[in-house]
């Protein structure tokens, strides 16, 4: 087994004189030299082999069958642009049947062409639903809501308790011949609503007058128990209860215990 | 051709000169051809193996920064390729059992039949040997002894430093040497079987 001395001779490039000197010495490494040289032999006279013609003027061919890295990117621009040469196109087909890179680029790009509407969740329809603003009612329907209805039923009942319609009375006149004399009949509704008038003058000045009278008796006792407030010096503090050890407590100091009651 | 000079016609190349792209395949395409046919040891396969490697070189120019020898950027853009091919060849025993046509483009052609077939018969054994010693150590004495790569070259395109290639180099020749030797020693009869052979020839 050789030293591996001739290793290290020829890692630093020693001369042929180092080689001999150490040969002389070691007999492995003698025996190294010698199927080394042989082995030299072996390559000596070895030539390259010639490629042939046929093999030049492919490789001269070469940029007319692929593109390269550098020129594929505007190539793939226009293959998206849908503005590339039938031969172009195969020169960029054949790149990137061998260039991942390329390969990944050209499907990005397609990729982002045929992408799919993104479709939201359902409970984006529903709450768009709610929100949508409601239809503009016509006039009519507004006029005819039936909210409304009870607001003209209550408005149609002033009216006719002002005219002096009220139905009672209508059929007490009604009792006293109205109904023959259309004349007499108006005589009397006139005369129905100056009364009517009247009354309800009367009432709204009795009813102002107790409204009266009840803000000031109200008035009164806010302001009489605001002083009471005011003039209060006393206060009143809630019972503390005793803690251990205190008057009234469980524990006591001479260590018996004594059931009692805190509130007593 | 320096650094610079090639520097400046892989730019032109880059740029779509054919003139450039031919002047580069004239240039380099002997010793590509010649790479890929001792890895491949034969020729259609070192013709497809050179086309494939110019289409990587084509397709790569924008790569090349000029900071290193041509030839270097070449074989380090063509060893994937090259190593690929190597083991599929190994695979199918194709080092193991070395015709004489796939070694007669490696040999100047000879008035001596005999000196031929002695010479032959030597590198059919080399690639054996070849093939017998780690992939490691074969490519980088393939590159320097067959294809006469400088160290700084292979270095470059192995993307070792100076002193690993020469240790490889070194270990890939001594074991190429030792089985080389193994082989002989294991074809050359004993002497026992020598007197046998001797006492037959004299019956």
């Amino acid at each position: 087994m050789s030293c591996r001395e001739l290793e290290r001779l020829f890692v630093s490039g020693a001369p042929e004189s180092a080689y001999a000197a150490h040969g002389a010495t070691c007999l492995a490494c003698a025996a190294l030299a010698r199927d080394l040289d042989r082995a030299a032999g072996m390559i000596e006279g070895l030539t390259p082999a010639a490629w042939g013609p046929g093999l030049r003027q492919a490789l001269y061919d070469i940029p007319r069958f692929t593109v390269s890295c550098e020129g594929a990117g505007p190539l793939l621009a226009a293959t998206i642009e849908e503005e590339i040469e039938p031969a172009d196109r195969a020169r960029l087909e054949s790149h990137l049947s061998r260039c991942g890179g390329c390969s990944e680029a050209a499907a990005t790009l397609a990729a982002a062409r045929g992408l799919e509407e993104p479709l939201p969740s359902p409970w984006l329809f529903q709450r768009v639903a709610v929100a949508r603003p409601k239809e503009k009612a016509s006039a009519w329907r507004r006029i005819l809501a039936p909210r409304l209805v009870v607001a003209y039923a209550y408005a149609a009942a002033v009216v006719v308790m002002l005219a002096g319609l009220n139905p009672a009375d209508l059929a007490r006149r009604a009792g006293s011949g109205l109904e023959k004399n259309t004349r007499t009949a108006a005589a009397a509704v006139r005369g129905s609503a100056a009364d009517r008038i009247g009354a309800v003058q009367e009432d709204l000045a009795r009813a102002f007058a107790v409204v009266k009278g009840k803000a000031g008796g109200y008035s009164r006792a806010a302001l009489s128990n605001a002083m009471a407030l005011i003039m209060k010096t006393e206060t009143r503090r809630p019972p503390t209860r005793p803690r251990n050890g205190e008057d009234g407590g469980t524990s006591k100091q001479d260590g018996t215990t004594q059931m009692t009651t805190w509130r007593a | 051709m320096n650094v610079t000079e090639e520097k400046d016609l892989v730019d032109r190349c880059r740029q779509g000169n054919d003139e450039a792209w031919r002047q580069l395949v004239d240039q380099f395409g002997q010793k590509v051809y010649s790479i890929a046919y001792h890895f491949t040891l034969k020729r259609e396969d070192a013709e497809e193996l050179a086309q494939e490697i110019f289409l990587k070189v084509f397709e790569n120019l924008h790569r090349y920064d000029g900071s290193f020898p041509l030839t270097a950027w070449l074989v380090s853009l063509s060893r994937n390729l090259c190593i690929d091919r190597y083991r599929r060849r190994k695979r199918e025993k194709s080092f193991r059992f070395v015709s004489d046509d796939a070694v007669a483009p490696l040999l100047q052609s000879s008035d001596d039949p005999s000196s031929e077939a002695i010479k032959k018969e030597r590198i059919k054994i080399l690639f054996w040997a070849l093939s017998e010693i780690p992939e490691d150590l074969a490519e980088i004495l393939v590159l320097r002894d067959l294809d006469g790569l400088a160290y700084d070259e292979i270095g470059k395109a192995l993307e070792l430093p100076d002193g690993t290639v020469k240790s490889r180099l070194f270990r890939a020749r001594a074991e190429v040497s030792r089985k080389v030797r193994e082989r002989h020693e294991e074809r050359r009869p004993t002497a026992l079987a020598a007197i046998v052979m001797a006492a037959g020839a004299a019956v």
